[in-house]
């Protein structure tokens, strides 16, 4: 049985209809039209579908949708004019922090962030930071110097 | 063949435009795609390793509102093609496989019948509707017991589960026996893997029917071939279908075969009328898309008092899985042919032997033959235990020089452009010679490994080892009516930056700035048929064909823009950056047109052109690559292991590496790294297990590890490239040597440190566990 549900999506607010367990990542994609978030998994390990409720990165395949009402929900489209995402998109392109770009909107929400909070992240801290996320092409290595790169001109400001 | 464009764009890191979109999240993955009126498909799987079908009840399912319809392989017999591997190979039993099993299936996540539904929870809901009976069979999951007389066979139209044995023979192997002063018997076990691309399978189907086109949207690393197999299974023309590979989340060799879940939803989407969307989750993907890598060796070499080798013999035994999507001896076959690497290695013999067990089939994983370096480099170490002599002294006494190339390897091939020697020693300096003391608390171990990596495969290769099917790659080159380029070539991207380095390629063979190429990949209508990407030969083959191409576009450019400018000859003319140069005076010189004006005259104003020119600029060219083309690397690491845990850490991982001349130093080093960083979870990290009555313990990213940011050392990468000198612009490929390098490396180094204790590691993953184990003496079973 499917019921009425207001979600409120990069400030956008949509009136859905959804059954109670429709992944939030599912009614992302599948009904308000957003890909950006990706699934990898569906068993919360992978990172790729993570987005931001309330601010604070969540995976969106181990939420339901249903669960959302009265909270706000960011995702990597919702964040095109934030200026430390547009830092690391930039810093992700000169370093080739991406290959298949599959994980990268997980990648890029976490980061996002965690940015707005880190204080002088060292590049253990990143590397511990991102073993919730998964990237099978990188090695992590460009990413990893990446994030270095962009912490060096946002942390602190 | 080297490129004579000063300042040419081959070879500039250039930034990938791929990034734009991608980091935009504005990909168009296959999940991605919106199609109206599309049904979705789930599949019921058997839960079973081994088991009779006794009957399939789907009424319950199609009660649902919304199922539309529930499929068994009764209703497809007749309808789609059985998958046959047959190619006349001694030694390899052909093979044969129902689309949708009829009888029995063969192992656990094996497909029993397919529901198509409104929207994908209802089909997954209406699967577990379904009610299968089975009649559970014994199954055998381990391939030794497989190969014995009496263990269930796992095809029953087969003898038995053997279904390859081939030896291949160099030499008089045995005879060196006699002579050698040391003689020594090392084992390697590979684990179980799976590629594990973030992007799991998925497909749309769509079938027109008044058109009788068949569209299939699909993350494929070979559209064509796919295509081919698709026509052959569901009867129908070329002409007919069109697959489509969007942007793909990374395959890794994973997204070559046409399995039979893509073909079904074919199948159904031309029956049913409407198109039909599937997509893989993660589960399927680790119990039933493909695994790789499961390989036992044993090698014995025979060497002199100086530790030169008289003789080397390997025996592999291979765990094909339930099905053959490829010729069972194709993966072993090549750790066989490229075992020796750049040794000297004057008799051989290698005996290959495949068995089926009831497990999830297998195919090539990012370097198949993965296992090759470990085994050689491994086996050199052995020896050096075993004789006292030094393992760098062992590996130079044997190495050919530059001066001993070309050499006809033992394994049949012909290598040259390979100077591990110089990279051998130049890792040796970057890794440093500190040897470093085990303690109460630590092992220390550093650990060399030489790779030479098989590259490009042309169709002589292909026609000598009797697989069959060609080597070639196409390209297509438009020069459209503005001006600007359209380039296009049988492969299909998943990460690769095919669109930055081609236009690159395609800048330089043309004289264009590549900012006006467009590279159009990945469709079967869009671009010419080639053979796909697979192993390191999408720059060598794809660039090369898209190259001479673009040459040959250059020059009837030439040819035009001489006569435009009133010239009987075009000789002193070239063309840069889409401007018109002339010599004169020894000094080049704008002359006046460009290509968008030779362009106007070919398209709008032929009459204008010179005597002879047809109308239009599209140039169509294509490639075969020399038999092999090799690259080569030496890896070197440091490693710690804690005597208490047996946690294994890697402290320093050098790589030097010559993979000849590169078009996008950017993009290969991203490849380097990560080809590393997959070698090294393999070694460390992965491992698909079952157990003993074939239930897959490992259907979750929780369960089947693979590296995270804290698994990965840095790597530092160097180069010492020598072009390759049978290729357009020297290239020869890679992306591959980086896993074989990193299994070597690292377990030579673990078993550098486990040597002062006596005892030796045979097999992956080098788990603490198993580290453990051997460091006191007890071995803990892996699983
Ligand atoms: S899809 Fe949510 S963690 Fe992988
Ligand atoms: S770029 Fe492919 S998974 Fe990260």
């Amino acid at each position: 049985m499917k019921t009425r549900v207001t979600l409120t999506v990069n400030g956008q607010v949509h009136d859905v209809e959804i059954a109670p367990h429709y992944l939030l990542s599912d009614v992302l994609r599948d009904v308000v039209g957003l890909t950006a978030t990706h699934v990898g998994c569906e068993q919360g390990v992978c990172g790729a579908c993570t987005v931001l409720v309330d601010d604070r990165p969540a995976r969106a395949c181990l939420t339901f949708a249903i669960q959302m009402e009265g909270h706000e929900i960011t995702t990597l489209e919702g964040l095109r004019d934030d200026p430390v995402t547009q830092a690391l998109q930039q810093a992700f392109h000169e370093r080739h922090a991406l290959q298949c770009g599959f994980c990268t909107p997980g990648f890029l929400v976490t980061l996002s962030a965690w940015l707005k909070e880190a204080t002088d992240p060292t590049p253990a801290a990143v590397r511990d930071l991102l073993t919730g996320n998964l990237c099978r092409c990188t090695g992590y290595q460009n990413i990893v110097e990446a994030v270095l790169s962009v912490a060096a001109t946002e942390c602190g400001r | 063949m080297t490129r004579d464009i000063p300042d040419g764009y081959v070879g500039r890191p250039m930034l990938r435009r791929e990034d734009g979109r991608l980091l935009q999240g504005r990909g168009r993955y296959v999940d991605d795609i919106r199609m109206p009126g599309v049904r979705h498909a789930a599949f019921v799987r058997s839960p079973h390793a081994h088991a009779r079908i006794v009957s399939i009840d789907v009424r319950a399912a199609l009660e649902l509102a919304g199922v539309h319809a529930v499929v068994t392989g009764a209703d497809l017999v007749g309808e789609v093609a059985d998958a046959v591997v047959s190619p006349p190979i001694p030694g390899l039993v052909p093979t044969r496989f129902e689309v949708l099993p009829t009888r029995k299936i063969r192992f656990q996540g094996d497909l029993v019948a397919c529901v198509i539904a409104d929207d994908r929870y209802l089909a997954e809901e209406a699967a577990e509707r379904v009610e299968v009976e089975y009649e559970i069979l014994p199954a055998v999951t381990d391939m030794f017991v497989a190969l014995a007389d009496d263990a269930p066979k796992v095809d029953d139209r087969l003898a038995s589960n053997r279904v390859v044995h081939r030896v291949h023979t160099h030499g008089r192997p045995d005879d060196q026996e006699r002579d050698a002063a040391f003689v020594v018997e090392t084992e390697f076990h590979q684990q179980r893997q799976s590629h594990v691309p973030l992007e799991t399978r998925g497909c749309i189907a769509s079938w027109d029917q008044g058109r009788e086109h068949l569209t299939l949207v699909t993350g494929s690393q070979v559209p064509h071939p796919l295509r081919t197999q698709l026509v052959r299974r569901m009867g129908l023309r070329d002409g007919q279908v069109t697959v489509e590979s969007p942007d793909v989340g990374g395959s890794f060799g994973q997204k070559i075969a046409l399995y039979r879940e893509e073909l079904i939803i074919c199948a159904l989407a031309r029956r049913l009328g409407t198109p039909i969307r599937w997509n893989e989750d993660r589960l399927e993907n680790l119990q039933a898309s493909c695994h790789a890598r499961e390989q036992w060796c044993r090698t014995r070499i025979m060497a002199d008092a100086d530790g030169r080798i008289l003789a080397l013999t390997l025996d592999i035994v291979e765990d094909f899985g339930a099905y053959c999507f490829y010729p069972a001896n194709y993966i072993a076959e090549v750790v066989g042919i490229i075992l020796t690497g750049q040794y000297r290695v004057d008799h051989y013999r290698y005996d290959l032997t495949v068995a089926l067990t009831n497990k999830c089939g297998v195919g090539p994983m990012r370097a198949p033959m993965a296992i090759a370096s470990w085994v050689m480099d491994g086996t050199l170490d052995a020896l050096a235990r075993e004789s006292g002599l030094d393992p760098i002294e062992i590996r130079r006494r044997n190495m050919l020089s530059a001066a001993q190339l070309p050499y006809d390897m033992p394994g049949g091939e012909t290598l040259l452009d390979v100077n591990i020697d110089e990279t051998m020693e130049a890792a040796l300096e970057h890794i440093g010679h500190a040897r470093l003391r085990a303690d109460a608390d630590t092992l220390h171990g550093c650990g060399i490994c030489n790779v030479v990596e098989s590259t490009t495969y042309g169709s002589r290769f292909y026609k000598n080892s009797g697989i069959g099917g060609s080597g070639h790659e196409a390209a297509r080159i438009i020069v459209e009516p503005d001006g600007t380029v359209t380039g296009s070539v049988g492969l299909a991207a998943s990460g690769h930056g095919y669109e930055t380095a081609f236009a690159q390629v395609v800048g330089d063979g043309l004289g264009v700035s590549p900012d006006g190429v467009a590279i159009r990949l990945g469709h079967t209508d869009a671009a010419p048929y080639g053979m796909g990407s697979r192993g390191g030969r999408g720059g060598t083959a794809g660039g090369g064909a898209l190259y001479e191409c673009a040459r040959m576009g250059q020059e009837h450019l030439l040819h035009i823009a001489a006569h435009m400018l009133g010239l009987n000859t075009a000789r002193n003319l070239r063309m840069i950056d889409g401007r018109v140069e002339k010599l004169v005076d020894g000094a080049w010189r704008h002359a006046g047109v460009g290509i968008a004006d030779i362009a106007r005259l070919a398209y709008f104003d032929p009459l204008a052109l010179p005597e002879g020119t047809r109308p239009g600029l599209e140039f169509y060219r294509t490639f075969d690559p020399p038999p092999m083309t090799f690259s080569n690397s030496t890896h070197a690491c440091r490693v710690v292991i804690d005597r208490h845990t047996g946690q294994l850490t890697i402290t320093d991982y050098v790589v030097v590496e010559n993979c000849g001349a590169v078009i996008n130093p950017l993009i290969v080093r991203g490849q380097q790294i990560g080809a590393v960083a997959m070698g090294i979870s393999g070694t460390v990290l992965e491992n698909m297990v079952y157990d003993a009555a074939g239930q897959n313990l490992s259907s979750t990213l929780g369960d089947y590890a693979i590296a995270t940011a804290c698994d990965i050392p840095m790597i530092r990468i160097h180069e010492k490239a020598t072009p390759g000198s049978r290729t357009p612009l020297g290239l020869k490929g890679m992306a591959e040597g980086g896993v074989m390098g990193a299994i070597g490396a690292v377990a030579n180094a673990v078993n550098d440190a486990l040597a002062p204790l006596g005892v030796r590691a045979s097999r992956l993953p080098l788990s603490p566990v198993y580290l453990h184990g051997l460091i006191h003496g007890h071995a803990i079973s892996q699983h």
